[in-house]
């Protein structure tokens, strides 16, 4: 006899002192938490957490297609497998890849192939293995975020990093950073992801419904938290290479003392 | 043992450091800036003193130099470079790599040298001409000695050799043509080949080969850099190997630092005697 549990969503998603449930303020992020360079047989790869999500990204490339009918002539392809495991979401996911993931790899592959010079690799391939250990709402905008940081850490040339974020309405207040029950049982979510070179929307969809003129105030709101997750992402980018030159820096200014 | 290794001495730190004194020796030099970038960081907003050079664009509006890797900045006269830190090997005509045959068939060997093609080796190309008369169609006499009691032409080498190669061609379509005929260039039965991130190579070399030379000095060993990130090394004895191993890879780890090749020197020195190697 399988045990079946329905969802059951809180009445409210505030708490009594207006708070979220989670104990955050309207536009707090959950905390964040990147690395760069965790696999070491991947060209390049990186590690998220963002609050209960746990995502890691493996990059490898150029290399010959295989498929090969998928082989363009005149540019490279961007291939990203997003995958969720088994034991990622409360329910038992099954794994082979369903419709939800199809969708989430071919946008967030459209959402960084603008930053890429692809045309310089015919013929050739760069894939990304998003594999999502735990997922608490948001993981294609965290997905994004973290195959960014593997593609840079790959050294493959692209023009900026891409971040993304969730902001949504939920009991009619506008809030960032949906987590998963928010993203259920709230009224819209808009998942945003921006290319830093020149600042341009690079994914933008839409749950739920909203005023139009309310969508400014969400971009608006989501514009501040995607700087602060953009900084995370250079810190983490930089922080592996600074922390092996300030070691041997100070070292140099004693012996020069 | 010892005559051995030097019977086999290839000068390969003359030949390695040679070759890429254009490209890569900028790697080395302005101590002033060991600032690290990453892709999308604007790197001056002064467009009219700086262009961009390696490793930069433009901005759409052209108002602005972004990095594109991730690297260490370096202004060069007025352009704005950055050496990239990490990256792949894209093979150019005239670099000498290291290769692991893979496949074979009667007309080529597939060689895999780090790219994002296989290379191709025909027999042809591993072949030294004689002045009498070329390999295959021109010099009957040629093929009657060498080729009749031979199955096929591809018998001189196995699948999982290791080889020293050199590119003949390269481009971004087609597969790169390999050649083992050349100074320091055909197959190695000894020895170890490890490999390190492509763009460190330059760190491994020094300026002008100065690092290669201390690594060569003090471990008394073999050593051929080249530029896929494959290293081919043969000491004296294990011991010696293994340290020259960790101290390659504690080179790529620490490339992007000032004053490596003194701080190499004594990790070595300190090394050795402790593990009591001298």
């Amino acid at each position: 006899m399988p045990l079946v549990i329905k969802d059951e969503y809180p009445e409210k998603l505030f708490r009594e002192d207006g708070k979220r449930l989670d104990g955050r303020d309207l536009t707090e992020l959950r905390p964040i938490k990147m690395e760069v360079g965790v696999i070491n047989n991947a060209d390049g790869s990186a590690y998220l957490e963002w609050g209960n999500n746990k995502i890691f990204a493996a990059v490898y490339g150029p290399r010959e297609v295989h498929p090969k009918h998928l082989a363009k002539p005149d540019r490279g392809i961007l291939r990203i497998f997003y995958r969720m495991a088994t034991f990622s979401v409360f329910d038992r996911k099954r794994p082979a890849p369903g419709r939800r993931e199809k969708e989430i790899s071919m946008i967030v592959s459209d959402c960084l192939e603008p930053i890429l010079f692809l045309e310089l690799y015919p013929g050739t391939s760069f894939e990304v293995f998003i594999e999502v250990i735990d997922a608490d709402g948001g993981t294609r905008c965290a997905s994004t975020t973290v195959a960014a940081l593997a593609l840079a850490d790959a050294g493959v040339p692209m023009k900026s990093l891409v971040s993304a974020i969730a902001v949504g309405k939920i009991d009619g207040k506008r809030v960032v950073d949906l987590s998963g029950i928010e993203d259920k049982a709230g009224e819209a979510d808009l998942p945003i992801a921006i290319t830093w070179y020149n600042e341009e929307i690079s994914l933008l969809q839409f749950d739920g419904d909203m005023d139009l003129e309310e969508m400014n105030d969400f971009l608006n709101l989501a514009e501040e938290a995607l700087k602060k997750i953009h900084q995370i992402q250079l810190d983490s980018l930089k922080s592996k290479y600074i922390a092996i030159q300030e070691e041997y820096s100070e070292e140099k200014g004693g012996k020069g003392d | 043992m010892g005559n051995d290794t030097k019977e086999n001495s290839f000068e390969e730190v003359e030949k390695t450091s040679n070759d890429e004194d254009e490209e890569y020796e900028d790697f080395e030099d302005d101590e002033a800036s060991r600032e690290i970038v990453v892709p999308g960081e604007v790197l001056t907003e002064d467009t009219k003193t700086f262009m961009p050079g390696r490793g930069t664009i433009y901005n759409k509006e052209r108002t602005k130099i972004i990095s594109l890797n991730i690297g260490l900045k370096q202004v060069k006269r007025n352009y704005i470079n950055v050496i990239p830190l990490r990256g792949f090997y894209t093979p150019r005509p005239g670099d000498k790599v290291i290769a692991l045959v893979i496949d074979k068939n009667p007309v080529k060997y597939r060689c895999d040298i780090g790219a994002k093609d296989f290379g191709t080796l025909k027999p042809k190309n591993t072949i030294k001409r004689s002045k009498m008369g070329s390999y295959r169609g021109g010099g009957r006499g040629s093929r009657d000695r060498s080729q009749n009691n031979e199955e096929s032409n591809t018998s001189k080498f196995d699948i999982g050799d290791i080889l020293i190669v050199k590119i003949l061609s390269a481009d971004r379509l087609n597969q790169p043509e390999l050649t083992t005929v050349g100074k320091y260039l055909g197959k190695r039965n000894n020895g170890v080949v490890i490999s390190i991130d492509p763009p460190k190579i330059p760190r491994i070399i020094g300026r002008n080969g100065s690092m290669i030379k201390m690594l060569n000095n003090l471990t008394n060993s073999n050593i051929f850099v080249t530029q896929n990130g494959r290293i081919w090394l043969k000491g004296e004895d294990l011991a010696h190997e293994r340290l020259l191993i960790e101290a390659i890879q504690k080179i790529a780890s620490e490339a992007h630092t000032v004053g490596l090749t003194d701080r190499m020197q004594e990790f070595i020195i300190n090394e050795k005697k402790k593990r009591g190697l001298e």
